[in-house]
């Protein structure tokens, strides 16, 4: 299972701007960042420039804009993030069949994308598809949570997270990944290199 | 309420800006290359354009064109401003009937917000069929559209705003709004000027309206060179990129420049408008142009990474203190 962090009730920019460089840091597999219409992939940008490694999930309204121009958008990030974008989309299924469409590079209603995405094809969710949780409790109850939401076989999970980067990259990445996350290696790094 | 820029540009003291363009983010046949690494150097090169000095880096917009012409300017505006400090970065020009005016507002005003305010909207309303019918648009309705996007933005907007014209028609709609006007690279000094006083004069006579004479932003298709034969080189590389616009379908109202049915002749009348010469030699062209910001259009497909690079940096170093010391002198 995969981690990403949410950024969508950051209400600073520049608070936004520094968690994802964080998470981009110590490695946390994505975030997922969200706008008023019009601006969510104007948002996505901004942190896919001051980031390399760190996937990055555009939370969209996919009846405020007319498909061919919310997958243009999504395509230039695509480009400007190298491979990073990935989409969750809400709205009409029929919206969101043209969007998939014309973000795996297909003709739809006789357009193609050009440029077209960089991957082979963006992902796009539904907003089902990634459950949220708020990982605001003690470190132990949401080793907990991780570890239900893995073992029920949950590809992504976004968290909310207000404590230190590292520290949900130190104790909970890992454990997501694995049933056997060894959580004395975790606790030992905690006293080697405190996190502040 | 609108503003056509957010401190006068230009007064009795102060002097024209530098701004470079247009960065359309193409992979041409001329040159074709990875669309990853042209949104890179686009990265790259708002860098290098704020390291030498330049006020800023304009962008570009077509839907649906072969060499993936970049068609969502403002996430492309968004990376190059996320990634410099004070340069300002335009669109010149977002092809507004193509897009719905609220998103537009909504993603101009965090632009803005996130920048500090340095972004820029210029607007124009685009010629192609195709991309007015992949918005389910009619090409028909295009000056309705652009008004009534005009009309949601001004309530909304707090960026400067500036509109590409062609025609003078064109430029007294954006004087009679007290818009900026952002002209075209390819027009001769007559139309220039033409369009200039058509907008200057609609303004004032519609109560000028924000009080202060909305700017003037002037492409120009130049390139700084030591040689006659770099000078060749440059005119070709001038001449060859408007091969883009005859693809494109490009025959501009009335101005000399048919990209359609006179592609010869087109690039011969753009050849004469350029200015491919020394620093000093440019310095003096420009300044002849009653405008407050000139955008050198060195963006073209066919000049080598290098050659590009070099020419950002004599804008900055070269051009840019002689265009200032004439300004000041005037």
């Amino acid at each position: 299972m995969r981690l990403v962090l949410d950024l969508r009730k950051v209400s600073s920019h520049s608070e936004r701007r520094r968690l994802a460089s964080e998470a981009d840091q110590h490695g946390i597999w994505g975030t997922v960042v969200t706008g008023p219409p019009g601006a969510e992939c104007v948002e996505a940008a901004a942190i896919a420039a001051v980031t390399s490694n760190l996937s990055i999930i555009v939370d969209v309204d996919g009846d405020a804009a007319h498909p061919t121009t919310l997958a243009e958008e999504v395509a230039v990030l695509d480009q400007i993030s190298r491979r990073r974008a990935a989409l969750i989309f809400r709205g009409q299924t029929t919206t969101k069949l043209s969007v998939v469409a014309l973000l795996s590079g297909l003709s739809s209603n006789g357009v193609i994308l050009s440029p077209p995405p960089a991957q082979t094809s963006v992902p796009v969710f539904a907003p089902e598809d990634m459950p949220e949780v708020d990982l605001e409790g003690d470190l132990q109850n949401s080793a907990a949570i991780i570890d239900q939401y893995r073992d029920a076989n949950t590809p992504f999970l976004i968290v909310s997270w207000d404590r230190p980067i590292k520290e949900l990259a130190r104790h909970l990445v890992g454990r997501a990944a694995s049933p056997d996350f060894p959580q004395m290696v975790a606790d030992l790094a905690d006293e080697i290199d405190p996190i502040e | 309420m609108f503003c056509a820029t957010r401190t006068p540009l230009r007064g009795p003291h102060c002097v024209m800006d530098m701004g470079i363009g247009l960065w359309c983010l193409q992979s041409t046949a001329t040159n074709p290359r990875s669309f990853e690494q042209a949104y890179q150097e686009l990265v790259e090169d708002a860098r290098l354009a704020e390291n030498n000095g330049i006020h800023s880096l304009w962008l570009s917009e077509h839907h649906a064109y072969y060499d993936g012409y970049c068609p969502a300017l403002l996430p492309a505006a968004s990376a190059a401003l996320a990634a410099t400090e004070h340069l300002e970065v335009g669109t010149g020009v977002l092809l507004l009937p193509l897009h719905e005016p609220n998103r537009v507002a909504n993603a101009v005003n965090l632009l803005d917000a996130q920048s500090q305010g340095r972004f820029h909207l210029g607007v124009g309303m685009g010629y192609r069929p195709i991309e007015f019918t992949m918005k389910d648009e009619l090409i028909s309705n295009r000056l309705q559209l652009m008004n009534s996007g005009l009309d949601a933005l001004q309530t909304t907007v707090s960026a400067p705003t500036w509109v590409g014209v062609s025609s003078e028609k064109a430029a007294r709609r954006a004087g009679r709004r007290g818009l900026g006007l952002f002209i075209s690279g390819a027009f001769s000094r007559d139309v220039v000027n033409g369009l200039i006083a058509a907008h200057r004069t609609e303004w004032e006579t519609s109560g000028s309206p924000g009080g202060t004479p909305p700017p003037i932003g002037l492409l120009r298709n130049l390139w700084i060179v030591d040689t006659e034969t770099e000078r060749r080189k440059a005119l070709e590389w001038v001449r060859s990129s408007y091969l883009v616009y005859a693809g494109l379908g490009w025959g501009a109202d009335k101005t000399g420049v048919d990209f359609v049915s006179q592609i010869e002749a087109s690039m011969d009348e753009v050849e004469r408008s350029a200015k491919v010469g020394s620093a000093e030699e440019i310095a003096e062209d420009l300044d002849g142009y009653d405008v407050d910001l000139v955008v050198c259009r060195v963006g073209y497909d066919q000049p080598p990474r290098t050659a590009l690079v070099e020419v950002i940096e004599r804008i900055g170093q070269e051009l840019l203190p002689l265009v200032q010391e004439l300004g000041v002198q005037r």
